[in-house]
């Protein structure tokens, strides 16, 4: 009974979503067709706030001075299509508008509300006082003042964790790219069993994450995961080795950021394996055959064929890998975000989203998001530069 | 059936004005063949008249309606199109039937109209086929019932055997002939190809650059072109082109050139003073080129050439030669039998002779 | 020389050549097959602890089916939690996001892919640009704006906050496929009387069902498989999703080990095999947006 009327609400929801496309779709259709005629100009400023005002009312959102904000956005509204839009591709706007929409809704606008709360005070105390009157302290600067002086969690500062961000993210996209491009280079021979191999490998990708990341953090339990157990039989095997210093290590407890870039390499290598073998896929074997007449090692064919020729398919993707590194907070959250958990494995992100969400301090995080979200920008756009100049080098 | 008439058509694609002021009338059950190199503006003229295309400029009529804001599909038109943009996911039958379908036609006479046109073009067997299963020719031949079953006031085909191998595309000629013939529409056909204009038009409609350059029958367009540039385009092997200069002597007129001089009669280009030194372009056809010749009636003096190689075609045979330092192509009967590096006597035969004014580009002569 | 030891010497050496490349091949195999051991057996472990019995959860025992197998685990798994009850709040909100998600996007996709129009550009910069923004970034204020709403801890608030994460990627892959139908097909049926969005929905969008799987599944995997704003939306324990419902398992580390593999094993392999078998062109749509991008 109770999953039916959960049913019901998301169905309800999902026609709700619909109806509300159709709303807007009628009301901008409107917009374009009459655009130019001056009755619409006065018949829309009076007729769309009024049913808007009405409409909002009745859900149960009217509020004080609703009626002019509408009144003016839709004056904005019609003297815009009215000037700038005017008729032009109307059709294309109409298809673009609800996914535009949302994307507003749930992109844009959090976005901007970040930055909102970023100069005021959102914390446990004054949450309450934020959800009765939607009102907050203004503090300025104060909370990026904040960001780089107090420490998000209970020890590591802010450069600390930026200087351990880094090293998390050289270490992982390194192997990531290293270990996809030994793959690949050996599975782009013609060898039986390419396809199964191919299959098996890309398992850790395929699998949840998140069971992929439990499951690897049990195995690094200490007495009963198998890294320990195989390190124990190999010292036991070996004295020599064991006389080297392998053995079993603690690894959540003593070395809690090697672990999880352990996790995090065998997670992102077949990413990689796969993007970089399509690329080899894609480089004409005549090329090869070429350099094999001119008597090239395969060293050489190595360094001046394949890199050369591989580089666009590989630049994008290793950008995609090192954002996506930079950001991920699920295996560093999963593997050491209980209740007690370590927090010498923590990097920029997930010190971020255990100051928002295990430390509730909202406004705080909301700037130090705005700043880790400036880092990227500068490393992405620094990346598309050095991209840009080596494609116009070619 | 219908005529169309299009007036001052004038398109744009941001700077670039593709289409410069076309005027063309097309009369009633005429096959009209608009020929040009890539680029010149035919298919965008076609695609303005089906509606595909905005205008920038001018009115395009079918049957005295003008059409310029209609939708595609009001105007009674069907289309062929160059990659025969058979819907990939309908059977044979599902594609030709489908604009009937969406008029919400009766299913009697939906399936009357579509079993007419599968027996037309012997497309019986293949109605529950999807594209995918069918040949080259087979997509042709469906695409083009469905432009039948539409019953249409005027047939267009963009470039529509060009996608088809050698030997395919000349047994599809003859079947579009032939469709002509029984169907007796009007049609309207985009190619550059020259053989199929020849072969296929009423009319040919020559475009460049977007300007209409020659209107007129295959043989007109052929023996009468009516400037350098559609004297260059029509016919294979492509005519030679001798540059030189004219002079008014007594009487007639002399073209001369570095290496060669010839006397015009004077039922080619009478003797008017004002060809004195006027820069020309000489056309003469390679089947024209009298090779192994002596002087004889309508035909220019003899002159030696040299022959550099020769093509054995079969019935025919082409001779490349030289004469000073110009190049020319004759075509003959085979088997000319010399060897290359002997001497050849070669004459021009007056009587397909053209003279164009460099400047202008216009055929001067009669 | 004679034929004979010509031949003799060609024959040797092209059996040295067939030597050289047997090693060549059986070095690639190992190498390979290293490495799928590494990615193969912490699956393979999680299979074997789900079956051991309930009184060696913990050993340190290596043997792929241990001693006493039994499928224990998975039946209490079934009666004792919620397990269940995830499974189908998981789907639930999976479901609902993605096809919101693909409906907006495959308009949209459209629009970029067959028309030109004022801030085009802009808007398919903004779609890559929207990728560079820090997902647990935008947890904060969503996690705000549903707590507002009043929609904490329910199915409607997971469904906003899901709804158009995946969105410019899917609309990336959709033009990409959409790119590739020939224009000549819509002109087709424009001839034959649709609309144009008559000619979008009668012949674009049935030609497009690979594509639109593969948005949608790509859509319903990230949504399966999400974890951290779950963590913050929903707390009571019968409105998690299953990837919450499997971390307080294995936070109990000792006592539920086996229950945590078993419901592993459950949600990996319907989605294991999703993958392997859409992998081919969910690969290729990847590549062809990060070529692209």
């Amino acid at each position: 009974m109770e999953l039916l009327s959960s049913l019901y609400e998301v169905a309800w929801f999902v026609f709700v979503v619909a109806a509300g496309i159709a709303v807007l779709e009628g009301y901008f259709y409107y917009h374009f067709k009459f655009h130019d005629r001056p009755w619409f100009f006065w018949a829309g400023l009076a007729g769309f706030p009024l049913l808007a005002w009405l409409g909002l009312g009745a859900a149960g959102l009217g509020k004080e001075g609703l009626f002019a904000w509408l009144f003016a956005t839709e004056a904005v509204v019609l003297l815009f299509f009215r000037h700038i839009v005017k008729g032009r591709n109307s059709l294309a706007y109409l298809l673009l508008a609800p996914a535009f929409t949302g994307l507003a809704l749930l992109l844009v606008y959090p976005f901007v509300f970040q930055i909102y709360l970023s100069f005021h005070d959102l914390k446990l105390t004054t949450i309450m006082q934020w959800k009765q009157t939607g009102t907050l302290p203004f503090v300025g600067l104060r909370q990026y003042y904040d960001v780089f002086t107090v420490p998000p969690l209970a020890e590591a500062g802010f450069f600390k964790l930026l200087g351990r961000t880094l090293w998390w993210t050289f270490v992982n996209v390194f192997f990531h790219v290293l270990g996809g491009f030994a793959l690949a280079l050996m599975l782009n021979n013609d060898i039986r069993f390419k396809g199964v191999y191919r299959t098996l490998l890309v398992i850790p990708w395929a699998m949840p994450q998140v069971v992929a990341v439990l499951a690897m953090r049990g195995e690094f339990h200490s007495q009963y995961g198998f890294v320990n157990i195989i390190l124990n039989k190999i010292a036991a095997f070996s004295p020599f080795l064991a006389s080297l210093g392998v053995g079993p290590v603690q690894w959540l407890s003593d070395h809690p950021l090697t672990t999880c870039m352990l996790i995090n390499v065998w997670l992102g290598i077949p990413f990689m394996m796969v993007v970089i073998l399509g690329g080899l896929q894609s480089i004409s074997s005549s090329y090869y055959d070429a350099a094999d007449i001119d008597g090239a090692s395969y060293f050489q064919k190595l360094r001046f064929i394949t890199l050369p020729l591989i580089k666009p398919v590989l630049m994008p993707a290793v950008t995609l890998g090192t954002v996506w590194t930079f950001n991920n907070i699920n295996v560093i959250y999963l593997v050491t975000g209980q209740a007690g958990g370590t927090e010498q494995a923590d990097i920029l992100v997930s010190a971020l989203y255990k100051a928002a969400f295990t430390y509730n301090r909202y406004s705080y995080s909301a700037a130090f998001a705005i700043v880790i979200f400036l880092i990227l920008f500068a490393i992405s756009v620094f990346y598309l530069k050095t991209f840009d100049a080596a494609k116009e080098a070619r | 059936m219908a005529t169309v008439k299009f007036a001052g058509i004038v398109k744009n694609f941001k700077d670039n004005q593709v289409l410069k002021k076309v005027d063309l009338e097309i009369k009633d059950h005429e096959f009209v063949v608009i020929v040009g190199p890539s680029g010149c503006g035919k298919t965008t003229l076609l695609r303005m008249l089906a509606g595909l295309e905005e205008i920038s400029g001018g009115e395009i009529y079918i049957d005295d309606t003008l059409v310029n804001h209609l939708h595609p599909s009001k105007r009674q038109i069907a289309m062929v199109f160059q990659d025969y943009a058979l819907y990939p996911h309908m059977t044979v039958e599902e594609n030709m039937s489908f604009s009937l379908r969406l008029k919400n036609a009766p299913k009697k006479e939906i399936k009357a109209r579509v079993a007419e046109a599968a027996n037309i073009l012997q497309l019986g067997k293949l109605l529950h086929r999807m594209p995918k299963q069918l040949s080259g020719g087979q997509r042709q031949r469906v695409a083009i019932g469905r432009a039948i079953v539409r019953q249409p006031k005027v047939f267009l085909f963009d470039e529509p055997l060009s996608n088809l191998d050698a030997k395919l595309r000349e047994e599809m000629r003859v079947e579009i002939a032939k469709l002509y013939q029984r169907l007796h529409s009007t049609i309207i056909y985009v190619t550059h190809d020259q053989v199929e204009a020849m072969t296929l038009a009423g009319r040919i409609v020559i475009m460049n650059q977007g300007v209409i350059q020659q209107v007129g029958t295959p043989i007109e367009v052929y023996r009468k072109p009516a400037n350098l540039f559609v004297a260059g385009f029509i016919g294979s092997p492509t005519m030679n082109f001798i540059e030189g200069t004219l002079r008014v002597e007594k009487g007639h007129v002399r073209f001369s050139s570095p290496s060669l001089s010839l006397d015009l009669p004077s039922k080619l280009l009478p003797a008017d003073g004002s060809h004195e030194g006027r820069e020309v372009t000489l056309g003469v056809r390679p089947d024209d080129v009298c090779a192994g010749r002596e002087a004889g009636k309508n035909c220019s003096q003899k002159f030696d050439s040299v022959l550099e190689v020769s093509e054995l075609l079969g019935h025919r045979e082409n001779l490349y030669l030289k004469t000073g330092d110009l190049r020319l192509l004759a075509t003959v009967e085979a088997f000319f039998n010399q060897s290359p590096g002997s001497k050849v006597p070669v004459c021009l035969n007056f009587d397909n002779m053209h003279v164009f004014d460099r400047e202008t580009q216009a055929r001067i002569s009669a | 020389m004679t034929t004979d030891a010509i031949r003799a010497a060609g024959a040797e050496q092209a059996a040295a050549h067939r030597r050289k490349k047997l090693i060549k091949y059986a070095l690639i195999h190992l190498g390979i097959i290293a490495f799928v051991c590494v990615c193969v057996y912490p699956l393979l472990r999680i299979f074997s602890v789900s079956l051991r019995p309930g009184d060696k959860l913990v050993s340190t025992d290596l043997a792929l089916i241990p001693d006493g197998a039994t499928f224990r685990s998975y039946w209490s798994l079934l009666t004792s939690t919620h397990f269940l009850r995830w499974l189908w709040n998981s789907l639930v909100i999976t479901v609902a996001t993605s096809f919101i998600g693909v409906s907006l996007a495959s308009t949209a996709a459209y629009a970029f892919s067959r028309f030109s129009f004022g801030g085009k550009k802009a808007g398919l910069i903004l779609l890559l640009s929207t990728q560079m923004i820090p997902a647990g970034m935008l947890i904060l204020p969503l996690f705000l704006m549903i707590m507002k709403l009043g929609l904490m801890n329910t199915y409607l608030g997971m469904i906003i906050a899901y709804s158009v994460s995946s969105l410019p990627f899917s609309i990336w892959i959709l033009k990409g496929y959409y790119d590739t139908i020939p224009r000549s097909l819509e002109e087709a049926a424009l001839v034959d009387g649709t609309s144009q969005i008559g000619a979008f929905y009668r012949v674009i969008l049935p030609l497009s069902t690979p594509a639109l799987s593969i948005a949608f599944l790509f859509n319903f995997t990230t949504a399966w498989n999400e974890y951290l704003v779950a963590r913050v939306v929903l707390f009571s324990s019968k409105q998690y999703t299953w990837t919450l419902g499997l971390f307080e398992l294995q936070g109990q580390f000792i006592t539920q080990w086996g229950m945590f593999a078993a419901g592993s094993m459950l949600v990996t392999l319907p989605v294991l095999a999703v993958f392997l078998y859409s992998s081919k062109w969910l690969i290729s749509g990847l590549t062809l947006g990060s070529v692209k991008g």
